[in-house]
């Protein structure tokens, strides 16, 4: 376990290292001057100056009150909005590239239900063609998760939309855990003599919690292992002591001698179980995906029961229980607020999820739950504002909020001095499909507009 | 259902005499359902949108009988006319899906044979589905229900009005057209070809289609000539034998049938407009077709519409090549361009897909609309009766919250023939023709 934290660790240091070395080799630094400034963290600001050194935020204000580099570049951005590059909470980003060609498809491992030990970054494509086809809509950061077919599919990470290959990219490897109790986990397709254990909810319950105590009985038996191993070095390194004990400690000092002379053996390695401690610690977030209220009220149960840390997901027909989710105090990744209502309710009850969950003080974020779509992200957030969502929290939920749930509030959300930068500039509003998003920059490059589409486009144009 | 036809009469088509006796149907049963075959409203103060001649600020519409009656800056109502404020909010005619499955209970394929045009939709028909009110208070007044795309030939439409709360045949569209699906491609190929049946290739693909067309030329052929002796007095004379599949299918070669294509690549859509040629019947629209872009000329030389996606793009290989500019680079090249929703999903907000035409490839705010009005009742044939704000058609129309073509257009009223059967104002569902439980 601790060997493959360490080398987690490793791999995230090298590549922030890497980055730091590339951010130092940008130049010139870059000024956009003359926009509309939607910081996300502290308002709006007309005929604003953006700074962009060294792949960060150099500053940010009105232009009256911003000193301009002296060799800077500058970008004259009037008329345009300038906003924070997008998250979108959860995509399957690189993990497809068409969707009926099973070939180009890493989703889920369906063989089990408890799959902890699936990291989306084994399959992460960089060289996707989706993710230029994204981030040309501003979208900059994603969370990449496994399908939801599994209870425990796999863990997340936390990716930029632009690199040379996935260790440029994968930000964060192992960021969170999906847990989902939606139904859809269920082996129960076909006739019944072709279904499998869990086929009810019931089954996937008591195989969820089997799984969580066999993984805190695993830990136990590491944690006893560790002990007797230290018990051992320590006889190793002392000499047995020669004291007027001696006759009464006889039974021990044999114990140690025995110790000394066969070093304890460790336990089988599990990854499957290994994987699931961090969460069981505390130490990571479950992110606890359920539809409707019932579900919702046994996956909540489910995760108490176990002391996991947990954001909600989805939640899209659990209207009912809105304000028992406010009481559980957690953010919520609400939606998509596409999903279909059901035949009870009325056609509107998923599209004012978002503003009836702000209402009640809960933190959103927006969610494509999607690939090929997930550039359309922030007209998700747009559609939500229709129906009672503020603006200023709509644009939140897929800027600051998103970075606040995922821990990278200090890095990326906002347009704050000292963050990365991660920066849109379009002609318009974000949230509405009508705005043209004419310039990208993540750490601070410019991204070239280009995609796949844009090439066929042109081939086709005659140009 | 087709028992009942009367088997006497060999002439025509079993479905055309269905349909036609169906219209007659619905036209009594609406009679009897509808809130009232008359109506008088005049709905003043709306930005409105005609789609076909610029909006009108501070406009007004009047209604009499579910016809638009006028349309002007300033018009006065008779007395007895029941008026409604817009507030200034938009006003555009109600949108009209060209592509959709809904309301069928599933059953949108019959795959158990690449030819099945004796299909009729009407018998799936499932009228009191939910969806059809999802549609409806995203702003859709008109749908034309499609069969699947797992067949070569697939079955016979229905056109539907979103009038939910009445009774199923209160909510056929009387008078509308005949259509019949077509497909091509992946989908027919992967549902015969995982069963090793013919087809499994694209060669199987047009080979079927071309033996049933060319089999149905055999069959006219065979009733001209019992017509012919018939005709010269030949009392002995046998008729041949009935056959439903082949009868829809001298009604394509007859022009009786819109034909409307599942297609997606370019290759194909020159196929079959080289096959629909060399048959003699017209196309109507190729639908999906994510690369009309790459032959748009010849799309608008033949005079085949699209029904397309505005940015749905890699759910198969055959839609790799999908580019959101699709739309508009064809409807430039002077090919009628619907955006469609074939989704339950987007049925309920096609209005954001139009307004997606205008960032992509730069449509005015009228040809984004018409894409999902006028155009869209193009494809299906009734654009003289829907799909604009003209005085003579249907009093489909929809107020609007905010800006229709936006993400923050939501539709506030909508009419069907002059009433109004989504009210976003009113508590539960927001239908006054719907109760629960009824």
């Amino acid at each position: 376990m601790r060997r493959i934290n360490s080398s987690q660790v490793y791999r995230l240091v090298a590549c922030f290292v890497l980055l730091c070395a590339m951010a130092a080799a940008q130049q010139k630094p870059i000024v956009l001057r003359g926009g509309k400034l939607l910081t996300v963290s502290h308002g709006a600001i007309e005929n604003g100056v953006l700074v962009i050194e060294n792949g960060k935020i150099a500053a940010v204000g009105a232009a009256s009150s911003v000193k301009i580099p002296k060799d800077a570049r500058l970008i004259d951005v009037t008329g345009m909005t300038v906003y924070p590059g997008l998250i979108d909470s959860e995509t399957q980003l690189g993990l497809t590239e068409i969707s009926a060609e099973e070939m180009t498809n890493d989703f889920i491992e369906p063989s089990e239900e408890i799959m902890p030990h699936m990291h989306v970054y084994d399959a992460f494509h960089a060289e996707s063609e989706l993710i230029p086809v994204t981030r040309y809509n501003g979208i900059t950061n994603a969370v990449v998760a496994p399908g939801s077919r599994d209870t425990l599919p796999g863990q997340d990470s936390f990716v930029q939309l632009v690199g040379k290959s996935s260790e440029e990219m994968l930000l964060i490897r192992d960021i969170a855990m999906p847990l989902n109790f939606s139904g859809e986990q269920r082996r129960n397709q076909g006739p019944f003599d072709r279904r499998k254990f869990p086929s009810t909810r019931m089954g996937l319950a008591a195989q969820l919690r089997q799984a969580f105590l066999d993984a805190q009985d695993y830990a136990q038996k590491w944690a006893d292992y560790e002990k007797k191993r230290e018990d051992y070095e320590k006889g190793k390194s002392e000499p047995s002591a020669k004291s007027e004990d001696k006759e009464k400690d006889k039974g021990k000092e044999d114990k140690d001698k025995e110790a000394k002379k066969q070093p304890p053996s460790p336990p089988k390695h599990d990854l499957k179980l290994e994987a699931l401690l961090p969460y069981l610690q505390g130490k990571k977030m479950i992110v606890l995906a359920a539809d409707e209220s019932n579900d919702l009220q046994v996956a909540v149960g489910l995760a108490k029961e176990s002391n996991l840390k947990f954001v909600l997901n989805h939640i899209s027909h659990s209207q009912s229980v809105l304000d028992y989710v406010a009481s559980l105090k957690v953010p919520v990744i609400v939606g998509p607020i596409y999903e279909d209502p059901k035949p009870y309710e009325r056609y509107d009850a998923v599209y004012s999820l978002p503003a009836e969950l702000y209402k009640r003080g809960v933190k959103i974020a927006f969610a494509s739950y999607d690939s090929h779509n997930s550039r359309n992200l922030p007209y998700q957030a747009g559609f939500a504002s229709a129906f009672g969502l503020p603006y200023d929290e709509a644009l939140r939920a897929i800027t600051l909020n998103a970075a606040e749930i995922w821990g990278v509030a200090d890095k990326l959300g906002s347009l704050d001095v000292g963050k990365t930068a991660n920066v849109v500039v379009a002609n318009g509003d974000p949230l509405d499909m009508k705005t043209d998003v004419k310039q990208v920059f993540i750490e601070g490059k410019e991204i070239p507009m280009t995609t796949r589409q844009t090439r066929l486009r042109d081939q086709y144009s005659g140009q | 259902m087709f028992l009942r036809f009367p088997l006497s009469d060999r002439r025509f088509a079993a479905s055309a005499l269905f349909s036609l006796a169906l219209i007659a149907v619905a036209a009594a049963a609406a009679a009897q359902d509808a809130p009232s075959a008359h109506n008088e409203v005049l709905i003043k103060n709306a930005v409105v949108m005609t789609a076909t001649h610029g909006n009108i600020q501070n406009g007004s519409v009047y209604i009499k009988d579910g016809k638009i009656a006028a349309v002007g800056k300033d018009l006065s109502a008779p007395a007895s006319a029941t008026v409604i404020d817009a507030g200034g909010k938009y006003l555009t005619p109600g949108i009209v899906d060209s592509h959709s499955h809904i309301a069928l209970d599933g059953d949108v394929n019959e795959a158990t044979n690449p030819v099945t045009p004796q299909m009729m939709m009407i018998d799936a028909f499932d009228y009191q589905d939910k969806e059809i009110y999802h549609g409806l208070a995203g702003g859709v007044t008109t749908s034309l229900l499609l069969h699947g795309s797992a067949n070569m030939i697939g079955g016979q439409a229905i056109v539907i009005k979103h009038k939910y709360g009445l009774g199923r045949d209160a909510m056929l569209f009387p008078g509308a057209p005949r259509s019949i699906k077509f497909a091509s491609g992946e989908n027919p190929k992967r549902v015969y070809g995982s069963k090793d049946q013919l087809p499994s290739t694209r060669m199987g693909n047009f080979e079927v289609q071309r033996e049933a067309l060319v089999q149905a030329q055999d069959y006219m052929r065979e009733w001209d000539a019992y017509d012919a002796k018939v005709k010269n007095g030949d009392k002995d004379a046998t008729p041949p034998k009935h056959d439903l599949k082949l009868d829809a299918l001298a009604d394509v070669l007859r022009g009786k049938l819109l034909v409307q294509i599942h297609c997606y690549r370019a290759d194909e859509m020159l196929t079959e407009i080289a096959m629909a040629k060399e048959f003699g019947y017209k196309l109507r629209a190729f639908h999906h077709a994510l690369e009309a872009y790459k032959v748009a000329d010849q799309l608008a030389a033949a005079g085949v519409g699209i029904a397309t996606f505005s940015d749905w793009w890699g759910f198969k290989q055959e839609a790799w090549d999908a580019i959101p500019w699709n739309a508009v680079m064809a409807m430039r090249k002077g090919v009628h361009v619907a955006i469609k929703s074939d989704s339950e999903d987007f049925a309920r907000r096609l209005n954001q897909e139009a307004a997606k035409t205008m960032r992509y490839g730069g449509a005015t705010e009228q040809e984004a609309l018409q894409m999902i009005t006028l155009n869209a009742a193009w494809i299906i044939g009734v654009e003289d009766r829907v799909g604009s704000i003209d005085v003579g058609k249907d009093a489909d129309l929809v107020i609007w919250d905010g800006y229709p073509l936006s993400s923050y257009g939501v539709p506030n009223r909508v009419f069907i023939d002059g009433d109004v059967y989504f009210d976003r104002s009113l508590p539960g569902f927001g239908m006054p023709h719907y109760k629960e439980g009824m």
